[in-house]
């Protein structure tokens, strides 16, 4: 499970419908699942069915995130015409070029469908090695409060 | 003295589980190689015909060596070497999705 606040929530969505109609993408920093520090990146290949987090940026919010003693949580990117459900591009990203071992194995993949931008559906996905499995997200007011599952 | 290698969580299998190992190159290409010689088949995976592959970005302290020398980049005694798998993703155009779970 992956729990992240509603204003946290609030500031992803926020940031994939600023992006419409290209994909947008970001960083989630935190610990024991729970996501404390949402990074929003800049998208390097922007387009409606592509992103790359700018390589720089994606160094330094690393960096950032390993001096707060925080982990890399999770990642999200947005599917501006497609259903919340990484595509085979996304999971073939998720390894190490020409293999099977994921890069970042203890991360979730979050993905913003914007196929109704009024709703927008937010799932969670852990991709390992050759499976990939959804992982609930839990919104909650406060970190220290679970109270609904998305 | 050399220079110290952070190791990207899918390679180190390959480094014993270690996540920081210490080399002596004077550039990218030759830690690539001296990388090798610790521990074979780490080669093949950070590059392809003599370059960095595609979607691993390597840095030299906060310099992203594409943009400094690439795999001629000149690295010094007490340099903090980090290489990182990009993390990006798309849709091929004639992809049919599966429709939620």
């Amino acid at each position: 499970m992956l729990t992240i606040t509603k204003s946290d929530l609030a500031r992803i969505l926020d940031h994939c419908l600023a992006g419409y109609p290209n994909e947008a993408c970001g960083i989630l920093g935190g610990r024991d699942g729970m996501v404390e520090k949402v990074y929003r990146m800049t998208n390097a290949r922007p387009g409606p069915t592509t992103y790359e987090m700018d390589p720089e940026e994606q160094f330094r919010v690393m960096k950032d995130i390993r001096e707060a003693d925080l982990a890399m949580v999770g990642m999200y990117h947005s599917h501006p015409g497609g259903h919340a459900y990484p595509s085979s591009v996304d999971v073939e990203r998720a390894y190490w070029p020409g293999t099977r071992l994921p890069n970042y194995p203890s991360a979730v993949y979050v993905i913003v469908s914007l196929l109704d931008r009024a709703n927008p559906a937010v799932r969670g996905y852990r991709i390992d090695e050759g499976t990939v499995s959804e992982i609930s997200l839990a919104v909650t007011e406060q970190l220290d409060d679970p109270t609904t599952t998305h | 003295m050399g220079v110290k290698v952070r190791i990207p969580t899918p390679l180190q299998k390959l480094t014993n589980g270690k996540a920081e190992v210490e080399c002596s190159a004077k550039n990218i290409a030759e830690l690539v190689d001296a990388l090798e010689k610790d521990y074979p088949g780490i080669k093949e995976r950070l590059s392809e015909g003599g370059k960095v592959r595609r979607f691993i970005n390597i840095y030299v302290n906060d310099e992203d060596i594409r943009f400094v020398n690439k795999e001629e980049t000149v690295l010094k005694d007490g340099d903090n070497i980090s290489i990182v798998p990009a993390i990006a993703g798309g849709r091929l155009k004639n992809e049919v999705e599966r429709l939620g779970t």
